[in-house]
């Protein structure tokens, strides 16, 4: 179960958008992630801010793993065949990872 | 306090008749292979070959149609159906 | 374990090993549907797509009919499986 917490682990400090099951989308740097894929946020901008002004004033968050739909992620920073092979393999940390295997 | 309570007698149980009656889980080994319709709380009904299926109710389907309202919506091949959207699944075939 | 009809697949989850590297269709919650190809995924059916598109049913919840389509595209996406109903491998011949 941890593959995908490793995945995002190798993305800290990289841009992420997150979609929420609320239809909120938040733009911002990934500071950090836990077992529970809750995600900590950075430098955010919401991408529809006039449905949101709220957000506005908001410049980092923590969003619980449980309320995202989507990730959007650097797709030059996915190695695929990596993560086909852990897949596969059901390895569940990956190399590069903070953790270390 | 030598009054014990009756014991329950050791009759014989009647013998479950082979794959008829049973529990849930001889229900679902008899089943695989069979034709089922596997209902979804939304209400939608995939209809197809159950291949197999794991403790979360997972379930993989071969030949698989889609029903909505009696509708076929959608056909595949191999369908793999996250367990807690399952509400039933049905025989549609005599076992 | 029951022998695999005719697949020799004997647990839900090969079905999507099988389906590494490979265009695979997803249904999700709230009428969406994504098609992408397979990278990861996990035992929450927590995946990871690239070259995603997602179609939204927008549905007229008078007549109940799907009256239009939104489409957007993205190159790399985590899904979370919580939202996952289905998922389709591209079918073996």
């Amino acid at each position: 179960m941890q593959l995908i917490f490793s995945v995002f682990k190798t993305l800290t400090d990289q841009t992420v958008t997150v979609e929420l099951k609320n239809d909120l989308s938040i733009t911002g740097v990934l500071k950090s992630v836990d077992q529970f894929l809750n995600i900590r946020l950075d430098n955010i901008k919401v991408s529809d801010e006039n449905r949101h002004p709220h957000m506005m004033a908001v410049k980092n968050c923590f969003i619980r793993g449980s309320v995202v739909r989507y990730v959007q992620l650097p797709a030059e920073h996915v190695d695929t065949q990596l993560l086909e092979d852990a897949t596969r393999r059901g390895v569940f940390c990956i190399r590069g990872s903070p953790s270390g295997c | 306090m030598d009054d014990f309570p009756p014991q329950p007698t050791e009759q014989s149980p009647p013998p479950p008749p082979p794959n008829q009656t049973g529990s849930p889980t001889d229900f679902l080994k008899n089943v695989v292979g069979k034709k089922v319709i596997v209902r979804l709380l939304s209400g939608v009904d995939y209809r197809g070959i159950l291949s197999c299926l794991d403790g979360y109710m997972n379930i993989a389907l071969e030949q698989t149609e889609e029903h909505v309202n009696g509708v076929v919506t959608n056909k595949y091949g191999d369908a793999f159906i996250r367990g807690n959207n399952v509400l039933y699944i049905s025989a549609a075939e005599p076992l | 374990m029951e022998p695999a009809v005719a697949s020799g697949i004997q647990e839900p989850f090969d079905l999507i090993r099988l389906s590494l590297s490979e265009r695979v269709f997803v249904k999700l919650r709230g009428d969406r549907e994504l098609s992408g190809i397979l990278h990861a995924y996990d035992g929450h059916m927590n995946l990871i797509l690239s070259d995603v598109e997602e179609t939204v049913m927008i549905v007229d919840t008078e007549s109940n009919q799907t009256i239009n389509y939104a489409k957007r595209k993205w190159e790399m996406l985590f899904v979370r499986g919580d939202g996952v109903i289905l998922v389709s491998p591209p079918s073996r011949s």
